[in-house]
């Protein structure tokens, strides 16, 4: 599991980081008192960092700077500072990623896992999802099944990204259509319901027409 | 100042020189002095003190002329002190003097109310960076216990947002000093980053969003259009019509020497005597008057003062009943795009 450090001094917002990460399958860790926090970070040595930039000790510009100095992880930084000038003099001092708060908590995720993805070797190999009865090629956009293979489009691909995660919970149609938003496919409601029955019949091919459920009044789930 | 107000000025000192010159003459006239003295004399004293006056009305003249011309010129009118020279004579230096005073602490008593509006800025900037944090952990709480109830607590945090942020811009739209960055950004990253930052109101009111020939690169600061396109976006949700399906359209469309950012609704659009005051502080119109639209008169008006800032320029077209288009100019200076 990846370990994600969080470094953030306001206590609420460190805890409930803190699950949701760990709720989203990484190891989540985080800093509570910031002395000398550029070496508890080498210590700790986190797959990803996200830093606050107010910080008691030492602000977080400077602690960017002085961890590009001795590593390489990659760093996103989380402020209520938005203003240009500031997100430029993070990117400067070697931020990978900057985000303001209050953050849109998917977007945070999805950066999150791309730039893990882009740094992380074992990210690189693991192109495929193993589902209990099908393949997801994430690479190839693709799903297998016994030697077949079926081509997904990039909206099929997303939404059955997110039933998988989501695997035998109901998700609503509005969760989802929120999940492709955050990934810039603005799409309606009927276009929802088009991609829907499309990825049905997908699954069709390879045997599985009845994995998504349709839930009445709810949602969707696959079962 | 002519010739006539100057004389009048000087009567007194003209009086004067005639009464000596009548008991001069007298004088000369009592004792046997030659006819060419009894003549001169006058006649000098008239000839040099006509010249002596003229040359005095003429550097006087041109003195305060050149003010009154440069006055006029100037567009700031206080900045003249600094500019007129120094004249010969007393009048003038004291005039000068005295502007000079008056000046420096009218810029003084300016700049206290400069310094108070600024520290007042800094201090809305600071509050807004405290306030953004309780929201922040607010949306993540909520994130974490995922049900109807956060949901839709979720929506009334998005708007308490939105209303902070028009709060920041407007703070910062009341200042004099640049407090933007300007830097080369993809309409297309701008264009999503407002809808992704609207999406939960957009996906909730079932708009149709439609954006195409994004891909143009303006030079400007990103956060402050994220911030104008919330509100734009946020009035064509507000003022769409209740009967039909929202339909909002994004494009981008490369001019000569500029680059065009549309944004189109289908909504209730803006009667036509109204059109050229929407972007007038606090004002509402027809459509603000309908009975559950809350309307504050403060959106369109920071666009454009926002706008005028950045030096870009915000149009608005509408047909009553049938949609409203906005337009957002960047003008593309070849100079400042070879930088």
């Amino acid at each position: 599991m990846q370990k994600i450090l969080i470094v953030e001094d306001d206590e609420k917002l460190r805890n409930e980081l803190e699950i949701f990460l760990n709720n989203n399958g990484y190891e989540a860790q985080t800093l509570k008192d910031f002395k000398n926090t550029i070496n508890k970070i080498i210590e700790i040595n986190p797959d990803l960092l996200l830093l606050d930039i107010n910080l008691p000790e030492a602000d977080g510009e400077y602690i960017c700077k002085e961890l590009r100095k001795k590593s390489e992880m990659p760093i996103i930084i989380v402020t209520s500072r938005d203003n240009e000038i500031d997100e430029l003099l993070c990117i400067n001092y070697g931020a990978d990623h900057y985000i303001t708060k209050p953050f849109n908590i998917q977007i945070l995720l999805a950066k999150i896992g791309s730039l893990l993805r882009r740094t992380n070797t074992i990210g690189e190999t693991n192109q495929k999802i193993e589902t209990k009865d099908f393949i997801l090629n994430t690479s190839k956009s693709t799903i297998e099944k016994d030697d077949k293979i079926v081509e997904l489009t990039k909206n099929e691909y997303k939404i059955l990204y997110f039933l998988i995660q989501n695997r035998e919970k109901i998700v609503s149609r509005y969760d989802i259509m929120e999940c492709l938003w955050d990934s810039e496919s603005f799409i309606d409601d009927n276009t929802l319901t088009v991609n829907i029955t499309r990825l049905r019949n997908k699954l069709g091919e390879l045997g599985l027409k009845d994995l998504i459920e349709t839930r009445r009044g709810q949602g969707y789930i696959l079962v | 100042m002519n010739l006539k107000d100057f004389i009048k000025g000087k009567l007194l000192t003209i009086g004067l020189i005639l009464f000596s010159l009548a008991t001069i003459e007298i004088f000369l006239m009592s004792y046997s002095f030659g006819s060419f003295i009894k003549i001169y004399i006058p006649l000098s004293i008239i000839f040099f003190g006509t010249i002596g006056i003229l040359v005095e009305y003429f550097i006087k003249r041109n003195y305060y002329i050149n003010i009154k011309n440069t006055l006029e010129e100037l567009d700031e009118k206080y900045l003249i002190t600094e500019i007129i020279k120094k004249p010969s004579f007393i009048e003038g230096k004291i005039l000068k003097q005295t502007l000079e005073e008056i000046d420096k602490s009218m810029t003084e008593n300016v700049n206290k109310y400069k310094y108070l509006q600024e520290d007042y800025k800094e201090y809305i900037e600071l509050w807004i960076h405290e306030i953004k944090m309780p929201i922040a952990t607010s949306k993540m709480i909520i994130e974490n216990n995922k049900n109807t109830v956060t949901k839709s607590i979720n929506e009334e945090l998005d708007k308490v947002e939105n209303y902070i942020e028009q709060a920041l811009f407007y703070a910062r739209s009341n200042t004099v000093e640049k407090d933007y960055y300007i830097k080369k950004s993809n309409l297309k990253e701008i264009v999503n980053e407002s809808i992704k930052k609207n999406k939960n109101v957009l996906i909730g009111e079932k708009v149709l969003v439609n954006i195409h020939n994004l891909d143009l690169d303006v030079n400007t600061d990103s956060k402050w259009i994220v911030f104008i396109l919330n509100q734009i976006i946020q009035n064509s949700i507000k003022y769409g019509k209740t009967e039909s399906e929202i339909n909002l359209e994004i494009y981008g469309k490369q001019g000569k020497e500029n680059v065009i950012l549309y944004i189109k609704d289908n909504g209730l659009g803006i009667k036509k005597g109204e059109i050229t005051r929407v972007f007038e502080k606090g004002f509402t119109g027809t459509n603000g008057r309908l009975s559950n639209k809350k309307s504050t008169g403060i959106g369109l008006y920071l666009c454009k003062k926002l706008c005028d800032k950045l030096g870009i320029a915000i149009e608005l077209n509408s047909i009553y009943n049938k949609g409203t288009e906005v337009r957002i100019v960047f003008p593309q200076n070849s100079l400042l795009f070879e930088l």
